[in-house]
């Protein structure tokens, strides 16, 4: 019996770890879904509008929550064309020239061989017992904001959803630096030195209000993911850098709906979470053209005169952009900590960009408790600087707490500029200089 | 949120800041000002005292600006400025208690009963300067606000109103690295402690605000500095690397413990040093003759400097300091009879430190450990013989942060604890020293979010163990919207009983005038059991 386990694991662990070489085909397929032509549904069209008097119709092809809130007549969501969110071809070459190398170690949380690009292109299977991780690889090694970009400014709201009541307004800057896995931004693929072997950094000011001024967050991920994030806090009122605990980065941030590992769809480590892949559906996300979409001339106003995006529907608690059918992977992260504040989510992720746009998190006895969206807008049709990027810009987001009827909204002006974050960005020092 | 607002930078601000970035860039051509940034806030802190009535109705505006300059060779220019104003009504509206007309029936009234030693030391003088010209000379230049410059403590003649006014600028150097240079008048903190300090000293301190218990940021005295930062980031080794110089130029200023007459003296050590014997052949000698005055001079500058950095799981810094003791230290005129001009000179002494400090993630607690500690050299102690002793000290704090989830309160969101462990040693201790040889100050805060954190109640103990004194402080805090803010608390403090001998009025324990150095900032505060409430307007 002992003998059998023992066989049982060892092939296991064969079939989930020894590289099924992905081929050039394979990167064709995953970076160019819709080279041969766009998904369909029965009775969608773009330009049509889809809310609560036909929303049985389209249940199919629509995330459990969104399902909810159009049924309840939260909101309505108006359907575009579904584009092709081509990602900068040296991410794709990267891809390419590691397709033999890229391997999942023994454990959650372990890989070897990947530099740079898409780890694992080759499509998912619902027979590989590791395809969830494999997905989220992707998604972390993803090509998310490229090699670096900033978010100046971003409008944070938080709103009571059943009375519209806006409570409180947040303006932040963002930055993210990827140290490692970098093909398109100088130098390639690292920034050296880099003694710890940092992957990512995110810096954060808070520009405004005045109670929370100057408050300043750095997240330093590293390349080992079984070690946790660095994470910085500098306080404002008391001009000084305080550590934080990965508490923190499961609580509220800032007083928001939205938890820092939260961030970007997910921010976390990999070997926090058991991931399953659930399946490849057609679904519609929130992904477009954002010259084309409604846009808020209040919020934001500034010399290039852009504009971000407006929300509507039920407590302002939605924005108003529109869904595109397209391939995502379903995936489930369960939290492996029994001391976690959530259960799992239900992440719905792009299959062309990985990006993350719908997310569903259940509460610690398995109800459905909050909705993210993060709409992803078209570079080329963005602020100019961001043509031919080759990232999905984060443009806009709503964190909904289903059970307390209560919203954190975000309006970015995202640009891909590796000038507005250069690594020095990225250290405990700046936190203090920028502070004080 | 902040207004954006054209505005004419005053003459001084445009001064410093052209000058200076001429000076550093070696650099005569244009400079391009952007508008400035403004930010701020008006804010009412009612504060009533258990059996004495209202104790602060303290009005404060403040106004915090940024402004850049564009300039060539040079990056983020920047002049940066926080000026503030602050009425304090409980001199009109509780003048009865506290203010030039405050009288005690005896030393030390506010915090303990009449013993057998106040006989022969008279009530502190309130207010010297409205009501004594001889011990407000006696105290020139260190306590001798009158009442007016208690009611407007910024408006003096270090023009405190000017909280802070520097210029900021970097230059980017050939190797990568950053040179960062800011001169005026600034805090530059070092460490990371809430209430006590161990390395946080290079600003002194206004405890006659509030004690120990307003935020650090609010009652530092900024000084006039100039410090150099060399902003080496990563290397083979650190990830991040800096060293930092500091000149502190400005004159001497000592930390402001209150002058007899306000609601917040700490130690009393305001009405001790405005007191006078009271019986004998010597009756009607002052306590103090004189404050030594430390002119400005290149000598009697402070300078410092800070290597800091972060090392895989640790940041830490090294740190070393050559400056003057920011508490009084009293030196005995006469080693016989008093003299009849007074019996102590206030000194404050040169220090040098020598600390340094580290933070530590520990994974397998999920919790954040800090260490700060300092060792200091000339610093003197009190003492019943000749009034002071210099003596090695070392000062430690072991910090410790977590983040806890307490669903059964009632609140997703976690609960911050943060412990600190502050340790003192008196290298030469002696026993005529009204401190322990070694002594600990605990504190705890626990914080809690509720309301997306507008709500957001806490409680701060701390507790001295040589004193034996405690002061509990719980408060509720209500964000009502991004302008609107109120904080509700208590402040209730216990202990203050230590007694001491003196030998001038025998062997027997007795309370006047040593133990309120025994019994400490808590201790002496043991009267002043409060209800606050403060009302923010931010804009």
């Amino acid at each position: 019996m002992l003998n059998k386990t023992f066989i049982s694991l060892a092939l296991t662990a064969a079939v989930s770890t020894t590289a099924i070489a992905a081929t050039d085909q394979d990167v064709e397929n995953s970076f160019f879904p819709y080279k041969s032509g766009v998904p369909s549904y029965n009775g969608l069209s773009a330009g049509m509008t889809i809310n609560q008097s036909n929303v049985e119709q389209f249940k199919e092809i629509l995330d459990p929550a969104m399902y909810e809130f159009l049924k309840a007549g939260d909101t309505e969501i108006k359907v575009g064309e579904t584009t092709s969110f081509d990602l900068h071809s040296s991410y794709v070459d990267a891809t390419k020239a590691n397709l033999a190398n890229v391997k999942l170690g023994d454990n959650p949380g372990e890989i070897s061989g990947s530099v740079a690009g898409r780890p694992f292109p080759e499509e998912p299977s619902m027979d590989d017992p590791r395809a969830g991780e494999k997905l989220a690889w992707n998604y972390k090694y993803g090509y998310n904001w490229g090699d670096s970009a900033a978010i100046m400014p971003f409008y944070w709201k938080f709103r009571n959803m059943e009375t519209g009541k806006l409570e409180r307004t947040l303006k932040f800057n963002f930055h993210f630096l990827n140290f490692t896995h970098r093909t398109q931004q100088d130098p390639t693929p690292a920034i050296t030195p880099n003694p710890s072997n940092l992957f990512r950094g995110i810096y954060v000011q808070v520009l405004e209000p005045f109670d929370v001024k100057n408050t300043q967050l750095l997240i330093q991920r590293f390349e080992d993911d079984l070690k946790r994030d660095n994470a910085y806090l500098y306080l404002g009122f008391q001009r000084r850098v305080r550590r934080l605990s990965t508490g923190q980065v499961t609580d509220s941030f800032l007083g928001s709906d939205v938890m820092i590992e939260d961030f970007e769809g997910y921010n976390g480590r990999i070997s926090d979470m058991k991931w399953t892949f659930k399946g490849t559906r057609n679904m519609l996300v929130p992904m477009y053209n954002h010259n084309e979409m409604v846009l808020d001339s209040e919020s934001h106003q500034d010399d290039e005169g852009y504009q971000v995006v407006a929300f509507g529907g039920k407590g302002n608690c939605f924005p108003n952009v529109t869904y595109q059918l397209r391939k995502v992977y379903e995936v489930e992260s369960a939290s492996v900590d029994s001391n976690h504040p959530i259960s799992k989510r239900q992440h719905f992720i792009d299959a062309q960009t990985f990006t993350i746009p719908r997310n569903i998190t259940y509460d610690r006895k398995g109800d459905m408790w909050k909705s993210w969206s993060i709409g992803q807008a078209h570079p080329d049709h963005h602020l100019p600087q961001n043509k031919g990027t080759g990232v999905a810009i984060d443009d806009a987001f709503t964190m909904i707490d289903m059970q307390a009827q209560h919203c954190t909204t975000g309006q970015f002006k995202g640009i891909v500029d590796p000038e507005l974050t250069p690594a020095n960005k990225m250290t405990v020092q700046n936190l203090r200089a920028s502070g004080k | 949120m902040s207004k954006k607002i054209i505005t004419t930078m005053n003459k001084l601000a445009a001064g410093v800041a052209v000058g200076v970035t001429a000076m550093a860039a070696g650099y005569t051509g244009s400079v391009v000002a952007a508008d400035a940034e403004w930010a701020g806030f008006v804010e009412n802190a009612t504060y009533v005292r258990d059996g004495v009535g209202l104790s602060k109705f303290r009005n404060t505006a403040q106004a915090e600006f940024s402004k850049s300059i564009k300039t060539e060779g040079w990056s983020n220019v920047s002049i940066n400025g926080t000026l503030r104003a602050t009425y304090d009504g409980v001199y009109d509206l509780n003048d009865g208690e506290f203010g030039k007309d405050a009288t005690e029936d005896y030393l030390g009234a506010n915090w303990h009963g009449e013993d057998t030693s106040t006989v022969i030391l008279a009530p502190g003088t309130p207010f010297p300067c409205d009501n004594d010209p001889t011990k407000c000379n006696s105290l020139k230049d260190y306590m001798d606000q009158d009442e007016n410059e208690a009611r407007f403590p910024e408006f003096n003649d270090q023009l405190d109103f000017i909280r802070e006014l520097y210029i900021s600028a970097d230059k980017q150097l050939d190797n990568g690295d950053i040179l960062n240079l800011s001169f005026g008048k600034q805090q530059v903190v070092w460490g990371k402690t809430d209430l006590f300090r161990v390395l946080d000293v290079i600003n002194p301190v206004d405890y006659s605000r509030h004690n120990i218990y307003d935020e650090l940021e609010d009652i530092r005295i900024p000084q006039w500095m100039l410090t150099a930062e060399w902003r080496m980031g990563p290397n083979e080794i650190f990830d991040d690397s800096n060293l930092s110089f500091i000149w502190n130029i400005d004159q001497f200023r000592p930390s402001n413990l209150g002058t007899c007459g306000q609601p917040y003296r700490i130690l009393d050590a305001g009405c001790f040093f405005s007191s006078e014997l009271a019986v004998g052949p010597f009756a009607g000698t002052p306590i103090i003759h004189d404050v030594v005055d430390y002119d400005w001079s290149l000598e009697n500058t402070q300078i410092g400097a800070k290597w800091e950095g972060v090392y895989g799981d640790a940041t830490f810094s090294v740190n070393a300091l050559h400056y003057r003791q920011q508490l009084p230290s009293i030196h005995a005129r006469s080693a016989g009879a008093p003299l009849p001009d007074g019996i102590f000179d206030i000194h404050f002494p040169r220090v040098n430190l020598l600390g340094g400090s580290i933070d530590y993630y520990s994974m397998d607690m999920d919790a954040v450990w800090r260490l700060e500690t300092s060792y200091t050299q000339g610093e003197e102690q009190p003492r019943d013989t000749n009034g002071f002793k210099e003596t090695d000290m070392f000062r430690y704090v072991i910090g410790f942060d977590k983040n806890i989830t307490i669903p059964e309160l009632g609140t997703r969101s976690a609960f911050l604890v943060s412990t600190q462990l502050f340790g003192e040693h008196i290298l030469d201790h002696e026993v005529d020293m009204p401190n322990e040889a070694d002594n600990w100050i605990a504190t705890l805060l626990f914080k809690g979010f509720y309301v997306n954190n507008r709500l957001s109640p806490q409680i701060i103990i701390a507790h001295d163990f040589g004193a034996e004194a405690t002061a509990i402080a719980p408060s509720v805090e209500y964000l009502i919207d991004d302008h609107w803010k109120v904080n509700v608390g208590f402040n209730i403090k216990e202990g203050g009983d230590k007694k001491f001998p003196w030998s001038v009025s025998g062997p027997s324990d007795q309370t006047e005038p040593l133990a309120r150095f025994l019994n400490g900032p808590i201790g002496v505060a043991n009267q002043e059991d409060e209800f606050q409430m403060s009302v923010r307007y931010s804009f």
